[in-house]
């Protein structure tokens, strides 16, 4: 150990903590760099979009000039320069269908080492009895493979690349897209609107049940790259379906934008769950490079007893800005939001949900666990509303931080609004230590202190990690471990 | 959060409006847009509500005691009680007092401060420094009295020392906007807080309770219980920040807010935030809002209580819950005297 510089100790450490860190070496096509209606024009020409798109773009362009970057999360971080990014990349290939012997062999590399079956045969060698699942690949700005599609079709469930929706499905699109997350909701989402370049759409038609979970992987490669992509997944009535998405990037020096937003729409007797694993890499333990996640996601629960559940594992990214939110409309509709966040390092985490009840006999439920360790910052931010005409309107709220360490912090910031008399709102709130005396416990039956501290935080998580899928349960609680190697001693 | 004394009356520029995050809920722009007349002076009579209790008495009538100052300190040096009134009779004019009250170490002071509000449309603003020293203790017994249409603002800043002891229990019964903040500077070292507060509020009132304590030192103490009920079109607001600086170990916090609406038209918005730094700490807080406890109402009724006797009971002993907590037992009389006239005028 002598011999090596302390620069080198760190980085190999660093490297074990953040397996996803590699990048690939490929041939990319970009759009010029930096933001204005040419690059507009070049997204939506190489998209092959249709005109009233490009003009959506252009429009969502001119509102976000006017918007300003909010200003009020708990987080403190380097401004983006927003013309010193590229708003395109995309790995260089054939034109014609594509199948999986045309991709580049590096990419298919890149998801293997990842972990994410691309192969449909190789999903199908699985374990006996595993389930399977269909993906969405998205490598920067495009969408390289979504496997599944024809076996999905035969049970009417569309599940392509948005791009490709808006060609072959644009009357979907058109009626649906916006229509949860308006252009100008933010800024982030103005940003989004413009220069989104891929994502997921998924249409379950009425009565199915999606045969299979549904996820996307997204990886952002290419350093400089601003990543936005759309995902607008509609549940008609009484359809269900499950939805997971997971995100990793190269370790940079730089800091990258991730600016995604996602559009749920459920309508009567419908139901969606999404989750989301989010290991984006989180810069290096001083906090240099990472990735801004500035994300928006909402639903629309339209329907009557229309159900969204939210899920999510945060554990990536330098800093997040996130509140995946429910609007409740539908008579008995209901909404859920089940969270974990860890920070370590010089992670800033500013995460939350929104349940607005806007109908009547109208449900929410929210766990939400924070863990911050090393010199992070996570909070929780909430609201909770009830409308006058939200009668029967219950919410129940549990929100607990873990703090880890003397120097990291833990803010819970939820507001409450309610403005009927029959609405019942409860809302609990618990700041605590990892306890010495579990920790000397679980030590003295022979773990390590990361073992040890990694066993009391997945029981401290356990409600939330319930709510998983269950083979990707497995992964986060693996991934709750690893985010907090050397926050103890 | 604006400083307690940031809104000068003269100085439109001051006034908060709802974009200013820790007055989103109220607005007082949007009530006042220029800085109003300044209010004509006022003898005030000597008395008051708590008259009865004797002590020590300063009083503000429209923003000026008896010698003409709009800002008075006192300082208490044994076991004393101190009547501080703010007086207001004035007609769409404004005015503004500030008071210093400081408690040596090792004294007690029992602060009964009341604001007492006649005319209408009038604005008054009233600042507070709160000083305690070493092992002393002061309650604080706010009675905020305003016309349906005043707007009544009232901060206070309180500094407390090691040992100390503050206690303070507000009751409200609202008017078009009445703001009462508390921000208290916590030591740790064995002070220890108590926050509590009341609101009753009916017609389309608005009472807004804020707070915020700053624990900076090792082992500091804070208990806050917040209940209010409103009806008509009222509406009530409670925002409670509780920051627990680095290295403020030990520190051990409970925040609870718990409303009952009435109406459909009524409104209750809660903010009770937690802001932590230091990972050796028990912090905790509760919200409710929602309607009677049906199960309750209905085993009333079954005992042969009519419904609207079975719901001022209940409602009475939600609320009472609070003015149990003051240790003073004239006090806690008049306090319940108090709530049982405005729940009778709610109904």
């Amino acid at each position: 150990m002598s011999s090596l510089s302390p620069e080198t100790v760190q980085t190999v450490a660093g490297l074990e903590k953040y397996k996803h860190g590699f990048s690939t070496d490929i041939e990319q096509e970009f759009a010029p760099k930096g933001l204005n209606t040419d690059v507009i024009r070049f997204i939506s020409e190489k998209k092959g979009e249709p005109e009233w798109m490009l003009e959506w773009r252009l429009a969502a362009y001119e509102r976000w000039q006017a918007m300003e970057e909010p200003t009020w999360a708990k987080v403190d971080y380097t401004p983006v320069d927003y013309q010193d990014l590229y708003y395109y990349a995309a790995p260089k290939q054939k034109a014609g269908p594509k199948s999986l012997d045309e991709i580049d062999p590096e990419i298919l590399e890149t998801y293997k080492k990842l972990g994410i079956p691309l192969k449909e045969q190789e999903v199908l060698a699985g374990v006996e009895g595993a389930s399977r699942y269909a993906v969405d690949a998205v490598f920067d700005s495009v969408s390289v493979v979504t496997t599944f599609r024809e076996e999905l079709a035969k049970a009417g469930v569309i599940f392509m690349p948005i791009s490709e929706a808006l060609r072959e499905h644009p009357e979907l699109v058109r009626q649906y897209l916006g229509s949860v997350v308006p252009v100008s909701d933010n800024y982030f989402a103005a940003l989004n609107s413009a220069v989104f370049s891929d994502g997921s759409f998924v249409y379950v038609p009425p009565g199915v049940r999606c045969p299979m979970e549904l996820s996307t992987y997204f990886r952002i490669n290419a350093s400089s790259t601003g990543q936005f992509e759309r995902t607008l997944i509609i549940a008609d009535k009484g359809a269900y379906v499950s939805y997971l998405e997971g995100c990793t990037a190269p370790m940079r020096d730089e800091n990258q934008l991730h600016a995604a937003v996602v559009e749920l729409v459920a309508l009567d007797d419908a139901e969606i769950k999404y989750s989301t694993v989010q290991n984006w890499y989180p810069g290096d333990a001083e906090g240099k490079g990472g990735i801004y996640n500035f994300v928006t996601k909402r639903a629309d629960c339209r329907g009557d007893r229309s159900k969204v559940s939210w899920t999510q594992v945060e554990t990536g990214s330098a800093v997040t800005w996130k509140y995946p939110s429910c609007l409740l409309k539908g008579d008995g509709a209901s909404g859920e939001f089940y969270s974990i966040a860890i920070t370590n390092g010089r992670q800033q985490a500013d995460t939350g949900t929104k349940m607005v009840h806007l109908g009547p006999n109208t449900r929410s439920r929210i766990i939400s666990k924070g863990v911050s360790a090393g010199r992070s910052t996570n909070t929780y931010r909430g609201l909770v509303s009830a409308h006058p005409k939200a009668k029967g309107a219950r919410n129940f709220t549990q929100c607990d931080s873990l703090l880890i360490g003397k120097d990291c912090a833990a803010h819970t910031v939820p507001y409450v609004e309610a403005r009927n008399s029959q609405a019942q709102f409860e809302h609990e709130a618990t700041t605590t230590r990892l306890s010495d005396d579990q920790l000397f416990y679980a030590m003295q039956r022979g773990l390590s202190q990361e073992e040890a501290v990694a066993l009391l935080v997945n029981g401290f998580v356990r409600d939330v990690l319930q709510q998983l899928p269950m083979e990707f349960a497995v992964e986060a609680q693996k991934l709750v471990a690893i985010s907090l190697e050397g926050s103890v001693g | 959060m604006t400083a307690p004394f940031a809104i000068d009356l003269r100085n439109a520029e001051t006034f908060p409006t709802r974009r200013v995050e820790d007055w989103k809920w109220s607005d007082l722009r949007k009530f006042l847009r220029a800085a109003p007349e300044p209010s004509p002076a006022l003898a005030v009579a000597p008395g008051g509500p708590f008259a009865a209790l004797g002590g020590e008495e300063i009083a503000f009538g429209n923003g000026r005691d008896s010698a003409g100052a709009s800002e008075v300190g006192y300082v208490a040096r044994g076991r004393e009680t101190l009547r501080l009134r703010f007086v207001t009779d004035a007609s769409g004019t404004g005015h503004q007092a500030r008071a210093t009250v400081e408690v040596e170490a090792g004294a007690a002071l029992l602060l009964l401060e009341t604001y007492e509000g006649s005319g209408s449309a009038y604005v008054a603003n009233a600042g507070l420094s709160l000083k305690l020293g070493k092992g002393a203790r002061l309650t604080r017994i706010v009675l905020l009295d305003d016309q349906a249409d005043a707007l009544s603002i009232s901060a206070a800043e309180v500094a407390l020392s090691e040992g100390a002891v503050f206690e303070q229990t507000v009751l409200a019964s609202g008017a078009r906007l009445q703001r009462h903040e508390t921000r208290v500077a916590h030591p740790g070292h064995g002070a220890s807080v108590r926050l509590d507060g009341l609101y009753v509020l009916g017609g389309e009132r608005h009472a807004d309770l804020t707070t915020v304590v700053e624990h900076a030192g090792v082992g500091g103490e804070t208990r806050q219980l917040t209940k209010g009920v409103v009806s008509g079109r009222a509406r009530g607001v409670f925002q409670g920040r509780i920051v627990v600086a680095h290295g403020a170990d030990k520190t051990d916090a409970r925040m609870g807010h718990h409303a009952l609406i009435l109406s459909d038209r009524a409104e209750v918005d809660a903010k009770p935030e937690l802001e932590i730094y230091a990972d050796d700490v028990a912090c905790a807080h509760g919200n409710t809002i929602g309607a009677l406890d049906e199960n309750a109402l209905f085993y009333a009724r079954a005992r042969g209580i009519p419904e609207p006797e079975a719901r001022a009971m209940l409602t009475e002993a939600f609320l009472g819950e609070v003015l149990d907590r003051i240790e003073d037992e004239r006090v806690r009389e008049f306090a319940r005297g108090w709530l049982g006239a405005r729940l009778e005028a709610l109904s």
